[in-house]
């Protein structure tokens, strides 16, 4: 029941944490980090036991308790080397995100608390349901603290932001939940048996044209998540509104809920419609490559332009995921981990600028180098690997993603490489106006301290070790993605 | 030592380049230079002893392998060094040269901001590029290949707060990544046709695959070219190259001369079992050498800055050796690759000297009558310049010669080849002859100050004697790796006579041209001589196409769609949707007869429908 308890421990630990700031004020985040410390030594600990064996597949965890019998509901919870991977991302970036905004919030310090534990709760949820029902419940519990996080906590256009933000991840939230329905009363028509349960619903004979669209809302809802061209205008401003902590969230970890999606539902449930849109898909995520990373380029705004070149890396998530063959498929698992790692650090860079500045506009910054030379040292680190320099986890993600999909369609992948110029532009801009160049006079302009520095090195180094070594991490994924490649043979 | 300590090689600047970055800028001058040039000294030391080693046991290729990179669906690349003639080669000149230019360095740089700074992007440099050169396969040879193009970009824009050198440094690494692209793109060709990365599998796959002539080993050959040509400058993709000139002259002579720029010679030579399968990817080779090392030494000629004049020299040289390539030449290109390290540093390093003596004028029209104040510069900015003008008994004439007999006997367009190169060989030495006597002859303008230490002299010293000597011997071991064993053209006869006579004529002409200044200032004063001088100062108006095709409108385009037109869709469809409530919630009016008389309208609408209906 480890899975079980994490995410009670979290929801748990929110509650606590707003308690703590009434109590003695400072409190909420030491309870936050205890949380999240205490959840990643957890985790730790499932990676050493011993695997479970069952449904055909490796577990670390599986766990079933009965919810709503009637409807053939469960809590069902699980753990493989894919769902290990994303639970970890996110405690590491939850605490990333919780060390980011230490003194960043100066109002209802224990509430904010509150919804950062329980968004990661939600997200943890995400990544381990496997009964739709639970799967879509935690959908929706992600979104609703994170609503708050922006409206609350955010910058000054944060109304507008969470509104969008809401709105889209709700009708598309809508159109999943459809598609959910849609694709249980299929198995129940087929079966008699009505079920939420992942394994009986992998079983369901689907009539094609149904199951094509019962896809297409799976598909829509995460594409709206990941974010993919033309569902990707609410991310800019989630992102430039939210409060740094959010934005480390956001782009580090919910992101890759709608990628984590993709391969988990839409490719195993759907696999001979998923292959019917493999060229759509795939044509969508080189769209997001060089649409996403243009936008960025065109951005004067700091944390504006990182969120446009979050869409720009998602889209080599898609790309490799609808390439789905081994390699591109680790590739996408690879720049969903590299992706949160650097966009993480760089939303924490930003927040630091705008808590210093009080801007976050290119055009009033300049020369920073010269007061903080550690930030602008990371900063260039951070940006060199999100524009995918080898040693580093992105490019082995990114490369890996153009080597599998150059396999499928050669036209696809020669214009996602030309996403890589464009991101060694938009990206060495971004140095450039902020800490190189002329100097802008500023007051005071404090370097990276020890906190800060805590948590960026380890971001950093991690980059480096995932570059070098990456093939722990492929380890970890490799049974989900040989058998992801395997369901590829069965199509046109 | 014995040859496992082949990874040392690499290891050392690595560990410096760490170390120096770790102290974060806090170290002192002294033990930063100690680690800066003493990491890459014992990096050619140990490279000597490996060399040593590897004679020994015979000559045979040595492989080391550290551990597996990547191994997913039968990708399975491995960070593994290789060892031949050919990479020794180049780790000689890595190591060697890399070692004088960073023991120069930490005099020149001396007293500078950022100091420490700059000897770990330098370490990092040689690291990446003994990378490069020791890679057994292509994704590691490409992990060098674009870090070299990281550290380039570092220290151009080293001194980062001119706005001006960040612009260059991003520049340089835009364009070559354009070329780095394509090269990306060959590895995805090569990996889905061969199977693997591995240089020598693709050798053996290749030749057992495909056919002469074969397209698809022209594509791949072709894709590996756009890499090349953007690494090593060769036009198209060389416009970056001139601006690098913005960083600190070291920089120039280690990246911008020496090493980096000769990556994409080298990669073609490694890469050499697709270029012989596939003769019009070769031609191209030979091709585009030849249209740069023209158009490069054209431009050359009326450049104002030394540095340019040295970066256009570059460029053209390295045509040659690209033209070697193409004409089949290969170790002759990678003959001229060496003396080329030697004689191309040793003219930035004297470069240096006198732009720092001149308290960085880098204009050779403000400089002027130096010899006498700068008696060890002026030696070696003539040896260095007799070596580039491929003056007899230098070292760069045995290479340059190899080059050009060669080039003759390559079929029916081999004399194009050779008449081309020759000519550019005559400007060579017009414009070897310009800038000595434009900076050391004639009246001087600026005081000079400051003297180069011991540190800074050596480098000079022995690197004026390499350029001198450093041919003598040719270049065996490479023999054993590329196809032609190393075999250089007859020397002998009327022709080599004619290529031999053409530098001499060369220097004799700019010297009489140069030393009357009235003669090419006149020139120059005619209407035509004006615009001919702008044009080739401008590198022949390169930047300016490229500026109006691509940079321009680029940016325009990203500034018309900095809000993004797909989000005004969906702030369309609110602005709608809220027109749409406003529409509707005006007709509440709380008026019981504006109620009334809408519900009257509405039963008379349906029953005019009923009845209708």
């Amino acid at each position: 029941m480890i899975v079980f308890w994490l995410i009670i421990g979290l929801l748990a630990g929110g509650v606590v944490a707003w308690g703590a700031e009434r109590l003695r004020e400072g409190a909420a985040r030491w309870v936050s980090l205890a949380v999240l410390a205490v959840a990643l030594l957890v985790l730790n600990k499932i990676w050493a036991t011993p695997e479970i064996s069952a449904h055909g597949a490796q577990w670390y965890a599986l766990e079933r308790m009965s919810w709503i019998p009637r409807f053939g509901i469960s809590v069902q919870l699980a753990l493989d080397g894919l769902s290990l991977v994303m639970v970890a991302l996110t405690l590491v970036l939850g605490l990333v995100a919780v060390v980011a905004s230490w003194t960043e919030t100066a109002r209802r310090r224990g509430f904010f608390q509150f919804n950062l534990l329980w968004t990661l709760a939600g997200v943890v949820g995400v990544f381990t349901a496997l009964d739709l029902f639970l799967f879509f419940f935690f959908w929706e519990v992600m979104l609703v603290p994170m609503y708050f996080l922006i409206a609350i906590w955010g910058h000054e256009a944060r109304a507008y932001a969470a509104m969008k933000f809401f709105l889209f991840t709700q009708i598309s939230g809508l159109v999943m939940l459809l598609s959910i329905l849609g694709l249980v009363y299929a198995h129940y028509d087929a079966s008699g048996v009505l079920t939420f349960d992942y394994f009986a619903l992998l079983q369901t004979q689907l009539d094609p044209r149904f199951g094509f669209w019962l896809m297409l809302g799976f598909f829509i809802a995460f594409l709206v998540k990941l974010p993919g061209v033309p569902f990707h205008t609410w991310l800019p401003d989630a992102h430039t509104q939210a409060p740094t902590a959010g934005s480390v969230i956001l782009a580090g970890i919910l992101l890759k809920t709608g990628a984590y999606g993709l391969l988990r539902f839409v490719l195993p449930l759907f696999p001979e419609a998923s292959l019917e849109f493999r060229f759509p898909a795939m044509l969508l995520g080189v769209i997001s490559v060089i649409y996403g990373g243009y936008l960025a380029y065109a951005q004067t705004d700091f944390k504006r332009l990182v969120a446009y070149s979050s869409i720009a890396h998602m889209g080599f998530v898609l790309l490799g995921v609808y390439a789905w063959n081994a390699i591109a498929l680790q590739g996408a698992v690879m720049q969903m981990v590299a992706h949160g790692f650097s966009t993480a650090a760089l939303f924490m860079v930003a927040g630091a600028v705008q808590e210093r500045l009080h801007t976050r506009e290119l055009s009033k910054m300049g020369g920073l180098w010269t007061y903080a030379p550690r930030m602008g040292a990371l900063t260039l680190f951070f940006a060199i690997a999100s524009l995918g320099m080898p040693g580093l986890g992105n490019f082995v993600g990114e490369f890996m993603v153009l080597l599998g999909a150059f396999e499928v369609h050669v036209p696809l992948t020669i214009a996602a490489g030309i996403g890589l110029v464009i991101a060694a532009v938009y990206s060495l801009w971004l140095v450039q106006r902020s800490f190189q160049g002329r100097i802008t006079t500023v007051a005071a302009f404090r370097d990276f301290g020890g906190r800060e520095l805590a948590v960026q090195i380890p971001l950093a180094l991690g980059l480096v070790w995932l570059g070098l070594n990456p093939q722990r991490l492929f380890a970890l994924s490799a049974p989900v993605v040989d058998r992801l490649a395997a369901l590829a043979g069965v199509g046109p | 030592m014995n040859l496992e300590a082949l990874w040392l090689i690499p290891a050392a600047p690595l560990a410096g380049s760490i170390v120096l970055l770790a102290a974060q800028g806090r170290m002192p001058q002294l033990p930063a230079a100690l680690i800066g040039a003493g990491s890459v000294g014992l990096s050619a030391f140990v490279a000597l002893s490996v060399a040593l080693a590897w004679g020994d046991a015979g000559h045979a290729p040595y492989a080391q392998t550290l551990w597996t990179w990547i191994d997913v669906g039968g990708f399975t690349p491995r960070i593994t060094l290789y060892l031949d003639g050919l990479s020794l080669v180049m780790v000689g000149v890595i190591t060697g040269v890399g070692f004088l230019i960073h023991l120069y360095a930490t005099g020149y740089m001396a007293g500078e901001e950022g100091y420490c700074r700059f000897f770990a992007y330098m370490n990092l440099f040689v690291f990446a590029m003994l990378m490069l050169v020791l890679g057994d396969n292509l994704l590691v040879l490409y992990l060098g290949w674009e870090g070299v193009g990281l550290c380039s970009y570092l220290l151009i824009g080293f001194f980062h707060l001119e706005d001006a050198n960040g612009y260059a440094a991003r520049k340089a690494f835009v364009v070559t990544r354009i070329g780095d692209v394509a090269m990306a793109l060959g590895l995805f060709l090569l990996y889905r046709e061969l199977g693997t990365l591995e240089i020598g599998a693709i050798a053996d796959g290749a030749r057992a695959a495909w056919g002469n002539g074969s397209p698809m080993c022209t594509l791949a050959a072709l894709l590996l070219l756009g890499g090349a040509v953007g690494k090593s400058a060769q036009i198209p993709l060389q416009t970056w190259l001139p601006d690098a000139m913005a960083g600190p002259t070291p920089v120039s002579a280690l990246i911008h001369a020496a090493t980096m720029v000769t990556a994409g010679v080298y990669l073609v030579a490694r890469m050499h079992a697709l270029y012989v399968l596939a003769p019009t990817a070769q031609l191209a080779v030979a091709v585009v050498g030849a249209a740069t090392l023209f158009v490069a030494a054209l431009a050359a000629l009326t450049q104002r800055d030394i540095k340019r004049i040295l970066a256009y020299s570059t460029m053209s040289q390295i045509g040659y050796m690209f033209m070697a390539l193409g004409v089949g030449a290969w170790s002759a290109a990678i003959f001229h690759l060496m003396t080329h390290a030697f004689f191309k540093a040793l003219l930035f390093l004297a470069a240096g000297s006198v732009i720092s003596a001149l308290h960085h004028e880098q204009n050779i029209y403000r400089m002027g009558g130096l010899w006498r104040r700068l008696p060890i510069p002026f030696a070696c900015m003539v040896i260095g310049s007799a070596a580039l003008s491929a003056l007899p008994l230098t070292s760069g004439f045995y290479s340059k010669d190899e080059i050009l007999l060669a080039s003759f006997a390559f079929g029916a367009t081999g004399p194009w080849f050779w008449a081309i190169g020759s000519a550019a060989a005559l400007l060579t030495a017009l414009y070897s002859m310009r800038m000595i006597v434009v900076v050391f002859f004639g009246a001087q303008h600026h005081e000079t100050s400051g003297h180069d230490g011991l540190n800074m002299t050596i480098p000079l010293v022995v690197l004026a004697l390499l350029a001198i000597g450093g041919g003598w011997f040719g270049l065996t071991p490479v023999a054993a790796v590329l196809p032609d064993g190393g075999a250089g053209a007859e020397h002998g006869g009327v022709l080599a006579l004619v290529t031999m006579a053409i530098p001499v004529l060369g220097v004799v002409a700019g010297w009489l041209l140069f030393t009357r200044r009235s003669s090419w200032a006149h020139l120059m004063q005619t209407p035509l001589g004006e615009g001919t001088r702008r044009l080739l100062s401008a590198g022949l108006g390169f930047d300016a196409i490229y500026d109006a095709l691509f940079v321009r409108p680029f940016v325009a385009l990203a500034r018309l769609n900095r809000n993004d037109v797909i989000d005004g869709v969906y702030v369309g469809i609110a602005a709608l949707s809220r027109s749409l409530h406003r529409a509707a919630s005006a007709t509440q009016t709380g008026h019981l007869r504006w109620y009334a008389v809408n519900m009257a309208l509405g039963v008379a609408l349906m029953l005019l429908l009923a009845i209708g209906g």
